[in-house]
């Protein structure tokens, strides 16, 4: 950025206007160039790097590329683990999250948007407030109650919260915002006609707001996905570990065999990438508006 | 809204409306009890007795607090770590994001893809990433020592142990935080780009350069965002532990031992539940008391629209 700013600067008196655009602009696509290698560069070496035979590796950058490549390491990262079952685990875990999410925080966020209740405001802030409370001071004592209610070594602890707003405060405020975009004047027509409030909300709110209930859904997919603490302390049992767990504990069994950790580890990103590059728009529309609202 | 019905029915409106507003917000608000309000409680409570899930809570006054902070070198070990890496990682992610914005904010080509590339690594599971950087950092074989070596000959040192080196492997875990920091620079950029254009160009018509355009105009106007996230990656910071977890198991010599690591320890380890709860409540009032030092750095934000 420096050096986009003064080097024209120095020969003001030579360089036109035009020119100097021209040169900034070179600049600094150099400089974007150069970072998106650096940023993307992680990702390059973790296929090659999957690609390789153990020797290879020893010889690092020198062999940049492998021999030949081979595939065949996905195939043992798969098959030497129980991959298809960590995979069902995941997609266990994500699809009762982002059920959960989706209904309880549309529920509230109609209620906070809509609807006047005794208290309203003063539960908005506090919702607000959950988000800062750090995960532990939960934890302990939840630990405690799912273990007298035998609720440990199960699924519950990581799907029954969803549906209570579990982490939801985030996208009740977003959802918030949405419903308080549509006129009240639609509502009331509807109210007019003699609908409930259970009847606009499901014809009239929810279709409204589509696009905000897909990033809800898509940010809680990523989310319970790549989760790795939550899945830490309530699955124990083996049989229900998800990915990121798995993943994990591939890195203990295969310890230096970084071609099959990186294999692996490509099998269990590559759905959240392929589905951001699909839902781009939905990702940073959802993440941008966190910081400019809140 | 129910002002516009008729009379009669406007007090049964409101009256409805109350019941239905509680029956909406119902999920929620028995969630707030159960899943947050009464652990909250419950931790609280233990905090101040011994319990380890077998025999029930005996209460011991603040003998917890005493051991952590008088006779416990482990909490301050990690206690110190989760400050360094606070320190370190919510200033650097703070200019790292705010640079990559800046160079993103202007009107050139291919920004949408250089948008992505530079936030794509925080869809990556942090299991993932962490195996990824396990092998870049790695000593002997890795990526960055191999690319460094030039460097290392030429001033005559060994190279860096990274995370295998106890004086290293708190900056590394840093460093390899920079390359999220796209998401923070996801949210600047959408607030300079809201920045209304005539503000550059009444600067650009005083004479101003890029560099005092930048510094009295876009700076002090992305200041909300700034704040959000400065207070959110305090927030994030002194919850590290996953990261620890996966790469280094807390060491070497318990150098990335961060102080959410003690606390699963004595929890899930050692079921000293009295005594992780009292971390977890040090915890919550060391991120409070930051918050609101932080939240008093409020009065130099700006906010658009208020200055109207």
């Amino acid at each position: 950025m420096q050096t986009a700013e003064c080097k024209p600067k120095m020969k003001e008196s030579r360089l036109t206007r035009p020119q100097k655009r021209l040169v900034k602009t070179i600049v600094l696509q150099i400089v974007l160039v150069s970072l998106s290698f650096v940023f993307l560069f992680p990702f390059l070496w973790m296929l090659v790097t999957a690609l390789k035979t153990p020797q290879e590796l020893l010889h690092g950058i020198e062999k940049f590329f492998p021999d030949s490549p081979q595939w065949g390491n996905f195939v043992t990262a798969v098959t030497t683990v129980p991959f298809l079952m960590y995979l069902k685990n995941s997609l266990i875990l994500v699809f009762f999250a982002v059920t959960g999410t989706l209904f309880s925080a549309t529920l509230t966020a109609y209620a906070f948007a809509k609807l006047r209740w005794p208290g309203r405001d003063i539960f908005f802030v506090v919702m607000l407030a959950t988000m800062m409370i750090p995960p532990q001071a939960i934890l302990i004592p939840s630990y405690i109650l799912y273990a007298h209610i035998g609720w440990l070594g199960t699924r519950l602890p990581l799907i029954v919260p969803y549906f209570f707003g579990g982490g939801a405060a985030f996208f009740i405020f977003l959802l918030r915002q949405f419903f308080k975009g549509i006129p009240n004047e639609l509502m009331e027509s509807a109210i007019v006609d003699g609908a409930g409030h259970l009847k606009i909300f499901i014809y009239l709110m929810l279709p409204l707001t589509k696009p905000a209930l897909i990033t809800v859904a898509l940010i809680t997919f990523m989310f319970v996905w790549n989760d790795y603490f939550g899945p830490l302390i309530f699955l124990s049992n083996p049989d229900h570990w998800t990915l990121a767990l798995g993943l994990r504990a591939f890195e203990t069994q295969f310890t230096g065999r970084y071609e099959l950790m990186m294999a692996a580890a490509i099998l269990v990103m590559s759905p959240t990438i392929v589905l951001f590059f699909v839902a781009q728009k939905h990702f940073i529309e959802g993440i941008t508006f966190t910081g400019i609202k809140g | 809204m129910a002002k516009k019905t008729k009379d009669g029915s406007l007090t049964l409106l409101i009256k409805r409306e109350k019941k239905v507003g509680f029956a909406f917000a119902s999920p929620w608000l028995i969630g707030l009890a159960v899943f947050t309000a009464f652990p909250m409680l419950a931790s609280f409570f233990l905090s101040f007795t011994r319990y380890d899930m077998v025999s029930s809570p005996r209460f011991i006054g603040l003998t917890n607090y005493r051991i952590l902070f008088f006779s416990d070198n482990l909490f301050w070990t990690s206690l110190w770590n989760t400050l360094y890496h606070v320190m370190l990682a919510v200033p650097l992610g703070l200019i790292v994001g705010i640079l990559l914005a800046l160079l993103l904010n202007s009107r050139i080509r291919g920004i949408g893809v250089y948008r992505t590339i530079f936030y794509l690594p925080n869809v990556v599971s942090i299991v993932a990433m962490g195996l990824l950087w396990l092998w870049l950092f790695q000593p002997h074989f890795g990526l960055i020592n191999q690319v460094l070596d030039p460097v290392y000959s030429l001033f005559n040192m060994d190279p860096i142990g990274w995370y295998r080196d106890a004086s290293w492997s708190k900056f590394t875990i840093v460093l390899m935080g920079l390359w999220t920091a796209g998401g923070s620079m996801i949210i600047y950029l959408a607030q300079m780009q809201d920045i209304p254009k005539e503000y550059y160009e009444a600067a650009e018509i005083d004479g101003a350069g890029s560099l005092r355009r930048i510094y009295h105009i876009t700076l002090p106007l992305m200041t909300p965002s700034i704040f959000f996230n400065f207070i959110m990656g305090i927030i994030a910071g002194f919850q590290v532990f996953a990261i620890a977890h996966i790469m280094t198991g807390g060491g070497p010599a318990r150098s990335t031992y961060y102080f959410g690591y003690y606390l699963f320890d004595k929890m899930i380890m050692d079921h000293q539940m009295g005594s992780a709860s009292a971390m977890a409540w040090v915890l919550l009032f060391v991120t409070l008391i930051i918050t609101i030092l932080a939240l008093r750095l409020n009065r130099y934000v700006f906010y658009l629209g208020e200055q109207d």
